[in-house]
């Protein structure tokens, strides 16, 4: 039997008197492709920091791989096997590409030449070997992008939390990114995805939650999703173009 | 009774601490900068009383209407010419600009004052208010104070009322937002950096009759500023005020019950308290991590 | 060629300089001041080149060096070696406490932090009686298994060999996990974390590290001059000092802080002695009892801060990534 992998229990999180996420609850399966969708404003990227370890959450309970994380470091949520990218990519930008990956490496290896070595593989992966000596400052958006991907696969997750990892991309960019994902998936790792662009949620989730203005509006299979008149209400009343 | 007088002469010291804090905080809220030339321009300011009275017999009091131009227009060509060229550069480059700055000013008043002492003694210099109870309080302190009060007033009132004081604010609040409202945010910090300046001079030429005028005297202002805008909550100017008064009364109540040699160091303890407990200082919205 | 050979080449020919420049005491004590420079600004280059994390405070180590130093060996005379270590130890305290107030904070909050820290133990030496107050302490002969400490010779190759140390250290760490961290840290601190790198751990290495190369320097230094007071020793003045001379070479280079040092601290001298002064005056370019003259020949030895001052703004301002940075990746 598939057991879940992520438990998100009651989480709220405030700033100050403002309610940025409120009791959201939902269980993620091992090995799915989950995508967590909503307008802008929706919570979807603080809930991203509180899972992993970036905010405290007001109040609430996460875990992962049956262990509390809520009070953990994003070092901490990291070598637990949970990893994230950045909805606005941040390289670390005079270090070269190759160089970003091997950080990401040396989660799991101490030795500079081993964490060389995943690093060149996993490079290889995601088809950015070319670029292996550039610096990753100097990089166009879309393989910024790419390097993110390859940077936290590089720490070996067992989950890969994306914000936005489409975003900004063009059709062909984000087919070849979600061939990679796919590829990662397939290889055993879960994937939770913040998306705005719906035809790519559907098109590879397995399952989705969406959220609006901080709470919990639907669950579903993405086909149930899309038929869901709230959620398209939501989307339409927020002002957002869905295939944006 | 100590107590009383300790407290009364804190606060008339403290006020004009808080105009020097005020200066600080308004180009950190207006250009997110640390200025570590501010306790030189502070130096300056107590030069150019000095000078006014010396030369050409000004009172250092009265003073103040050629030195506060004067300052404004110093701190408007400096920011023209270095500080608007860093102003999107990484902090410790900020910071080191202007430390460069502040040793140049420092270290040309060197050259061109000696490091012999100054005093600036007037007629009231010595001369206090005696209240009943044995309190007294000197006359220019007392001066001081209230000449820093009217300042701050008039700064409020310009700050909250005039167009430049309302563009300034917009600025401090959101700098990219202030921009696209067509607000001319070079212009602002141009005469954000003046107006600091012109604060720091003011402080200066405030406690030039009470104080040993020095090349090195900017160092330890420095550091109180920067004490008191941090206890304030950068970028406050309300925050600035009170944490200069506050400043001013730790310092003397340290001075009176511990010793006068321990009271920085106490000053210092207070700013790492506050960075540790309440980053966003006292009136601070939110700490800038 | 690789940088580690060339550390050992110019360590080789460094050693051989004091027997081609003979017994002129002047020109070896000018040499001795660039390497200890070139030491304190690679031992803070650790920190804030390769960290990104600047410390305005490193008079702080450098002083509790000095200061341990010399209280131990002129109250208790212990062997100059074993106050040495006293000293890293101290260093390493002050570090700690540093480092677990102000790595909680970033931007300007941690400069000025840094700031606080040096001054409050600036004044505390300057206030407590063992210390030697505003008077500093003054040392009489010393030697150590029969090595004349009162001549200049053992101190040139002490800091030639904290120099080689540091550099290697700093060679090392950058081919290692924590250098690769460290740089991941000065990039952007969210994604170091979120890349599983713990920030407070790896920012308090480097401090460690840079404090305790720093006090050694900071010991060796007191042992050198003999006297120390807090304005020698732990003055705001030198932390600036130490921040320029890698600013100017190139931060975050290896090479970057020994070519600083090599550039600044004969200028610095010069103008201290008041060697310019006195050149134009030999050479009668400036007459001696001319208003000129008499001016330089007054206050040049002054000028050298007002120097800096100039020399860090256009440093800053043209050059902000130093003359290594120059050759150097762009971002």
């Amino acid at each position: 039997m598939i057991g879940h992998i992520l438990h998100i229990n009651h989480v709220c999180k405030n700033f100050g008197g403002n309610v940025a996420v409120s009791d959201i609850s939902f269980s993620v399966d091992e090995k799915q492709i989950f995508g967590l969708i909503g307008p802008n404003g929706a919570g979807k990227t603080t809930l991203f920091n509180c899972i992993t370890g970036f905010y405290p959450v007001t109040s609430g309970t996460i875990i992962f791989d049956n262990k509390k994380i809520n009070n953990l470091r994003p070092d901490q949520v990291c070598h637990l096997g949970m990893a994230r990218t950045w909805q606005r990519v941040k390289p670390l930008g005079s270090l070269t590409v190759l160089e970003n990956v091997m950080i990401g490496a040396f989660s799991v290896t101490n030795v500079t030449r081993e964490a060389e070595e995943i690093a060149i593989e996993q490079l290889a992966s995601v088809g950015l070997s070319d670029y292996a000596a550039k610096f990753a400052g100097s990089l166009p958006i879309g393989l910024k992008k790419k390097l993110e991907l390859a940077r936290v696969l590089a720490t070996r997750p067992k989950m890969l939390l994306l914000d936005e990892i489409c975003g900004g991309l063009n059709h062909t960019e984000t087919d070849g990114i979600l061939t990679i994902i796919r590829e990662v998936r397939n290889k055993g790792a879960t994937i939770v995805f913040i998306e705005h662009d719906m035809k790519a949620v559907t098109s590879i989730c397995d399952s989705i939650v969406v959220l609006n203005s901080g709470e919990k509006l639907a669950e579903g299979r993405p086909e149930e999703i899309t038929k869901n008149p709230e959620v398209i209400a939501a989307y339409l009343g927020g002002g957002q173009n869905a295939n944006d | 009774m100590f107590f009383l007088q300790s407290l009364l002469s804190g606060i008339l010291t403290g006020g004009v601490y808080a105009l020097a804090g005020i200066g600080m905080s308004l180009v950190f809220g207006v250009m997110n900068i640390s200025n570590f030339a501010h306790g030189d321009l502070m130096m300056l300011g107590m030069y150019l009383a000095y000078f006014a009275f010396t030369l050409l017999h000004i009172d250092p009091y009265l003073s103040l209407l050629l030195i506060i131009p004067t300052a404004f227009l110093f701190g408007f060509i400096i920011e023209k010419l270095f500080i608007h060229r860093i102003i999107n550069h990484p902090h410790q480059n900020q910071i080191l600009l202007t430390i460069g700055l502040g040793l140049i000013m420092s270290n040309s008043a060197l050259l061109a004052f000696t490091s012999d002492p100054k005093i600036l003694t007037t007629t009231y210099s010595s001369s206090a208010f005696h209240f009943f109870g044995g309190i007294s309080l000197s006359v220019p302190l007392l001066l001081s104070f209230v000449i820093t009060c009217g300042i701050i007033g008039v700064l409020f009132f310009f700050l909250s009322k005039s167009t430049t004081g309302l563009a300034l604010w917009a600025t401090s609040q959101n700098r990219e937002a202030a921009q696209l409202m067509g607000i001319n945010v070079a212009k602002m910090s141009a005469i954000a950096f003046g107006l600091g300046t012109a604060l720091a001079a003011t402080a200066g030429a405030l406690i030039a009759p009470t104080y040993y005028i020095h090349p090195m005297a900017g160092h330890t202002f420095l550091l109180k500023a920067f004490t008191i805008c941090v206890l304030g909550g950068l970028g406050s100017v309300i925050g600035a005020g009170v944490g200069g008064v506050i400043i001013g009364v730790v310092e003397s109540m340290a001075s009176t019950y511990l010793s006068s040699d321990w009271k920085d160091v106490v000053v210092f303890i207070i700013f790492l308290a506050v960075l540790l407990l309440r980053p966003q200082g006292l009136f601070g919205k939110k700490g800038e991590q | 060629m690789k940088q580690s050979a060339i550390i050992v080449i110019i360590a080789a020919v460094a050693a051989l300089l004091p027997l081609m420049t003979g017994e002129n005491p002047y020109v070896l004590g000018v040499m001795i001041s660039v390497l200890m420079m070139a030491a304190l600004s690679s031992a803070w280059n650790i920190l804030g080149g390769y960290a990104g994390q600047y410390s305005f405070g490193h008079a702080a180590y450098f002083g509790a060096g000095a200061y341990t130093t010399m209280i131990l060996i002129s109250t208790f005379n212990v062997n100059p070696l074993v106050s040495m270590a006293a000293g890293i130890i101290i260093a390493c305290i002050i570090a700690l406490i540093t480092g677990s107030i102000v790595f909680r904070l970033r931007g300007h909050y941690f400069g000025l932090a840094s700031i606080a820290v040096a001054e409050i133990v600036r004044l505390s030496v300057l206030n407590v009686d063992f210390s030697g107050g505003a008077q500093g302490i003054l040392l009489s002969d010393l030697s150590l298994w029969g090595l004349d400490l009162n001549s200049k010779n053992p101190f040139y190759y002490g800091m030639l060999i904290v120099l080689v140390v540091t550099l290697g250290i700093t060679l090392y760490l950058r081919r290692s996990k924590t250098g690769f961290y460290l740089q991941a840290i000065r990039e952007d601190q969210d994604a170091a974390a979120s890349l599983g790198i713990n920030l407070s751990f790896y920012k308090n290495k480097a401090l460690l590290i840079s404090a305790a190369l720093t006090s050694v320097l900071g010991s060796l230094y007191a042992l050198y001059i003999r006297f120390i007071d807090t304005s020698a020793v732990l003055d705001l003045r030198l932390s600036i000092e130490i921040i320029l001379t890698a600013i100017i070479g190139g931060v975050g280079t290896l090479w970057g802080p020994v070519l600083g040092a090599v550039l600044l601290v004969p200028l610095a001298e010069m103008l201290r002695s008041n060697v310019i002064g006195e050149t134009l005056v030999k050479h009668g370019i400036v007459s001696e009892t001319s208003g000129l003259g008499l001016f330089l020949k007054d206050n040049l030895a002054h000028a050298h801060v007002l120097v800096y001052g100039i020399i860090t703004v256009l440093c800053i301002l043209f050059l902000p990534k130093g003359i290594l940075g120059l050759f150097r990746r762009t971002k």
